[in-house]
């Protein structure tokens, strides 16, 4: 009980420091090779680059001019809201929602749903990276 | 003679509950079913199966990818899993349900309609209501069920539930 409970203290001071769980480290490794293969220059992926993606204009999967950031708004510890449905979303940062960027399956789903919704295209690895740097610095 | 009696009386109380249960069932089956709620929910408002029929959602089901111009793409064992549920509670799995029936009472057999919204019965329920209405923020579009139905989640949608926003209870007459 005494371990479990040190564990899970842990876990939450590490999750603070903002590092990525282990699930997701090992997914963005993957993602780390791949754009090393893609690029071998690569060396990291950038918040900064992440945040450029996040909130710049493209025109989406349905022909119109949209960003991340017309549904997840921009200040990612607020609510969002779906801009067809105006269903809430909440918020993406990390520090204010524990969940987020933890389960690397849905990390998945939405990186390359939401990629199609905004860029109407899938995201490459790079990108991805740059992208959850800059969620996870939320 | 006690025997003579019993047996057609339970028979029509078995008869008598089953019209009863037909008729007041209820407006259309709430959803329980948690992975729809997380998968579907999680964009809109997660509609009651029993507000389209099967094969609306199964058309549907076979195309996520270009989901009312968003991709709602699922990996193939959701996607099965969900295609299934809404199959087994489809509007044909509720007739039992008042809305459930009418829906499925107002759509032709050679229609499949991937929106509920464009369903004849749903279209006479609101074609009254002043556009300016639908479209302020609050709402946005007649898919919002859970703007102004507030028992929508429970898959009630009586009209003393109504209340609109910035405009309160609607009245049919």
């Amino acid at each position: 009980m005494k371990k479990y409970t040190l564990a899970v203290l842990l876990c939450g001071i590490i999750a603070d420091a903002g590092d990525f769980s282990p699930s997701m480290q090992n997914y963005i490794s993957t993602l780390k090779s791949e754009a090393k293969q893609a690029n071998s220059s690569f060396v990291d992926f950038d918040a900064k680059r992440g945040e450029q993606i996040f909130t710049s204009k493209h025109i989406g999967k349905k022909g119109d001019s949209i960003s991340c950031t017309s549904c997840h708004g921009s200040n990612l510890t607020k609510n969002g809201q779906n801009a067809t449905t105006n269903k809430i979303i909440k918020p993406l940062a990390p520090s204010v929602n524990k969940s987020r960027l933890t389960d690397t399956k849905e990390v998945q789903k939405w990186l390359r749903r939401n990629f199609k919704d905004v860029y109407n295209r899938e995201g490459t690895a790079l990108e991805k990276g740059d992208v959850l740097y800059y969620i996870q610095s939320k | 003679m006690y025997k003579k009696i019993m047996i057609p009386l339970i028979l029509i109380s078995v008869v008598y509950a089953d019209d009863d249960r037909w008729v007041n069932r209820g407006d259309v089956a709430p959803v329980k079913n948690a992975v729809y709620i997380k998968e579907c929910g999680s964009c809109h408002f997660a509609y009651q199966p029993g507000l389209l029929p099967q094969r609306s959602w199964t058309k549907m089901m076979g195309n996520l990818e270009n989901h009312f111009d968003s991709d709602a793409s699922l990996n193939d064992a959701t996607t099965k899993y969900l295609a299934n549920y809404l199959k087994a509670n489809s509007a044909e799995k509720g007739i039992e349900y008042k809305r459930s029936r009418k829906i499925l009472q107002s759509i032709r057999p050679n229609e499949t309609p991937l929106r509920i919204t464009q369903t004849r019965y749903f279209v006479n329920k609101h074609n009254e209501i002043p556009k300016k209405i639908i479209t302020q923020k609050e709402v946005g579009s007649l898919a919002n069920c859970a703007a102004c139905h507030t028992t929508a989640d429970n898959g009630s949608y009586s009209e003393r539930a109504i209340k609109i926003p910035n405009y309160g209870a609607w009245k049919d007459d």
